[in-house]
């Protein structure tokens, strides 16, 4: 078989002087992947922008030379450590000459002023069911608890309750809950506003990662956080306090239902992603359009300090329930503009 | 193509990795070694640790201040979006500008990258930062601030345990060993370790002479375990490993003359030469020779 080989007759005899191809490559190309070696380097340790300019002119192009110089070598040479290093060289070039390139106050500029608004607005939809789910449960419990009130114990957990019940007056009701007298700057602050945030996080990233399991416990879970809102609606309904107990609610609860509710949104987001891969894996979907399920979740955690600065602040400050609608339809006029702002700004101010 | 050094880098180097195959925008394809659960795990314990000392270092400034105003009751929803606050930033803040390494990452040598072999984007950087928020530090928090003596408490807190240990686990269940926060933002974790280049061990003066047939006797994969017999550092255990592999060369291509013992490195780098030379020739001519027992496989 080796006789067919070309050239195979010269090379019979045995050889006392070696030129390899490869070594000769080598030998032509190592200045460059040594200098890029060194650029690499530099930029590894201080940054590109310590870079000189000729350095950085040269980057693209001494980046090239290796990735030709690896296409070749992995041809035509049999030395492991120079295609590991050759391979390692241009991996480490190729994330100097794709890295992100921005700094951090660029990027959370971009994210508060145009990604997160940006992605409230392209998943309405998902917003708009995450909404109905909602409303949904706010509609039912309101009716159970309206038809018979012993619904009230069974929708709403012990802690939540904060003392209300089936068993509560109406001046029960208005004096320590509705209008409870503010109790000072620490008090109310600290320890209430931590109480809700955690519980308003623990319902935000249930719903957000329940998005996994295919998006029905997100529908399910937010149509509960609506079943226990109508419940209480439905207990301060029947002793005359709604129009007061909105009021209540509303100075903070537009904050933070909003906040629930883009959480479920993300939550929809990937549940869709995963379900409805299109022409892709599942997997891949996720990795191309699942970002925005990313940004929705990590603004609305922003809203809900926000929400819990107002609830356990402001709420006990604002006595007055007119006071308390003009606030949160202005906390509400406030989100909705900032939601349809940052639109002027090109697609890609920073790719997303 | 790439996969040819797989046998012979798992045979060398021992530990398994998962690889993943990219190609760059120029149509390089790239192999890159996913990052292994415990490197990944120490990476962000370190950088917890450094995220920790930050914040530490934050409240006993902050505290000096709250103290004399607040009297002594600190406010936890300040602390607690500061820390969020800072840790985001440190986490975003390194992976933009140190091109997808934190300091605990570099440290350990681990890269975020894109999945696809695109270029990194910010937006890919904040989703699965921010997706970490939800993943384990809001967990993690809660589970720290409840009270465990109630019962309901330890409800919740084997509630978020499970959470975390859920979450947690997710690496262990994907052959990338992506986080929940990669599989939404497109990216993996790579370990780059730094690679030096040796010097060539082909001298162009040659002591011994070999005889293609000679030659014949080893294919790719054995070069390659010679070639890193020849890199070791010397030592008395090298030189005996050496001694040992030159008999058994000898033996197989039926070298009847005696090689001196302190000929041995000359003698092996001279086989080495030789062996590469023809292998490298025949790889030209479209016949690789994976190793001693195939036969030549001609590539199309």
């Amino acid at each position: 078989m080796n006789d067919l080989d070309p050239g195979s007759a010269q090379i019979d005899a045995p050889r006392h002087m070696i030129t390899l191809r490869s070594s000769e490559f080598r030998k032509g190309r190592e200045e460059a992947w040594r200098k890029l070696e060194t650029i690499i380097e530099q930029v590894e340790r201080r940054g590109q922008s310590k870079l000189s300019a000729d350095d950085l002119q040269s980057l693209p192009l001494l980046y090239r030379t290796v990735a030709s110089s690896l296409s070749v070598a992995r041809a035509i040479a049999l030395d492991r450590n120079l295609i590991l290093y050759l391979e390692n060289l241009a991996l480490r070039a190729y994330f100097v000459a794709y890295g992100p390139g921005v700094g951090i106050v660029e990027c959370l500029g971009w994210f508060l002023r145009t990604g997160f608004p940006r992605a409230v607005r392209s998943c309405r939809w998902h917003i708009l069911v995450s909404f109905l789910a909602i409303l949904a449960g706010c509609i039912a419990g309101f009716a159970l608890v309206k038809s018979n009130e012993e619904w009230f114990s069974a929708l709403v957990p012990q802690a939540l309750s904060g003392g209300r019940s089936m068993a509560s007056t109406a001046a029960d009701l208005r004096d320590h809950e509705i209008f409870a007298p503010w109790p000072g700057f620490t008090e109310a602050f600290v320890v209430f506003a931590n109480f809700l945030f955690r519980h308003n996080a623990t319902i935000g990233i249930m719903t957000f990662g329940l998005g996994i399991a295919g998006g029905v416990p997100t529908l399910v879970l937010l149509a509960y956080q609506g079943l226990t809102l109508g419940a209480f609606a439905a207990l301060h309904d029947s002793r005359g306090l709604l129009v007061d107990f909105f009021g209540w609610v509303t100075i903070h609860g537009v904050t933070e239902i909003g906040a629930i509710v883009l959480c479920g949104a993300g939550g929809l987001v990937i549940a869709e992603k995963i379900l409805f891969p299109n022409e892709y894996t599942r997997i891949e979907n996720l990795a191309l359009n699942g970002k925005v399920a990313a940004y929705l979740a990590g603004g609305a955690v922003l809203m809900l300090f926000v929400a819990g600065l107002i609830e356990g602040g402001l709420r006990q400050l604002v006595d007055m329930t007119a006071a308390r609608f003009a606030i949160g339809t202005l906390t509400g006029a406030l989100w909705l503009w900032y939601f349809m702002s940052g639109r002027e700004e090109k697609a890609d101010g920073l790719p997303s | 193509m790439v996969s040819r050094l797989d046998r012979v880098n798992k045979f060398l180097e021992g530990v398994k990795r998962n690889k993943r195959e990219i190609t760059t925008p120029e149509g390089v394809n790239l192999e890159v070694d996913i990052a292994n659960h415990g490197e990944r795990l120490t990476a962000f314990a370190l950088d917890f640790l450094f995220w920790m000392l930050a914040t530490i270092l934050l409240f006993l400034g902050l505290g000096l201040l709250l103290i004399q105003k607040v009297n002594g009751a600190v406010s936890v929803t300040i602390i607690l979006f500061l820390t969020f606050l800072l840790r985001n930033l440190y986490f975003i803040h390194f992976e933009l500008t140190a091109r997808g390494s934190t300091p605990g990452k570099r440290i350990v040598g681990l890269r975020v990258m894109d999945r696809f072999g695109g270029p990194l984007t910010a937006g890919a950087i904040v989703a699965r930062n921010l997706t970490r928020e939800v993943e384990v530090f809001l967990p993690l928090s809660l589970l720290l601030q409840l009270p465990v003596t109630s019962g309901q408490g330890s409800w919740m807190t084997l509630a978020y345990l499970g959470w975390i240990l859920l979450i947690a686990a997710m690496p262990l269940f994907n052959r990338d060993h992506m986080r929940a926060g990669d599989f939404i933002a497109g990216t993996i974790v790579i370990s780059v370790p730094r690679r030096a280049l040796l010097g060539d061990l082909v001298g162009t003066k040659m002591g011994y002479a070999f005889s293609r047939k000679q030659l014949e006797a080893y294919g790719a994969f054995e070069l390659q375990v010679l070639e890193e017999l020849l890199r070791r550092p010397d030592s008395e255990q090298t030189r005996a490993l050496q001694q040992d592999v030159r008999a058994k060369i000898c033996r197989k291509i039926g070298w009847t003359d005696e090689v001196p013992a302190h000929e041995t490195f000359a003698f092996l780098t001279a086989f080495y030469s030789a062996e590469r030379d023809h292998l490298e020739r025949e790889q030209l001519f479209g016949n690789f020779r994976a190793d001693k027992t195939s036969g030549v496989s001609r590539e199309t």
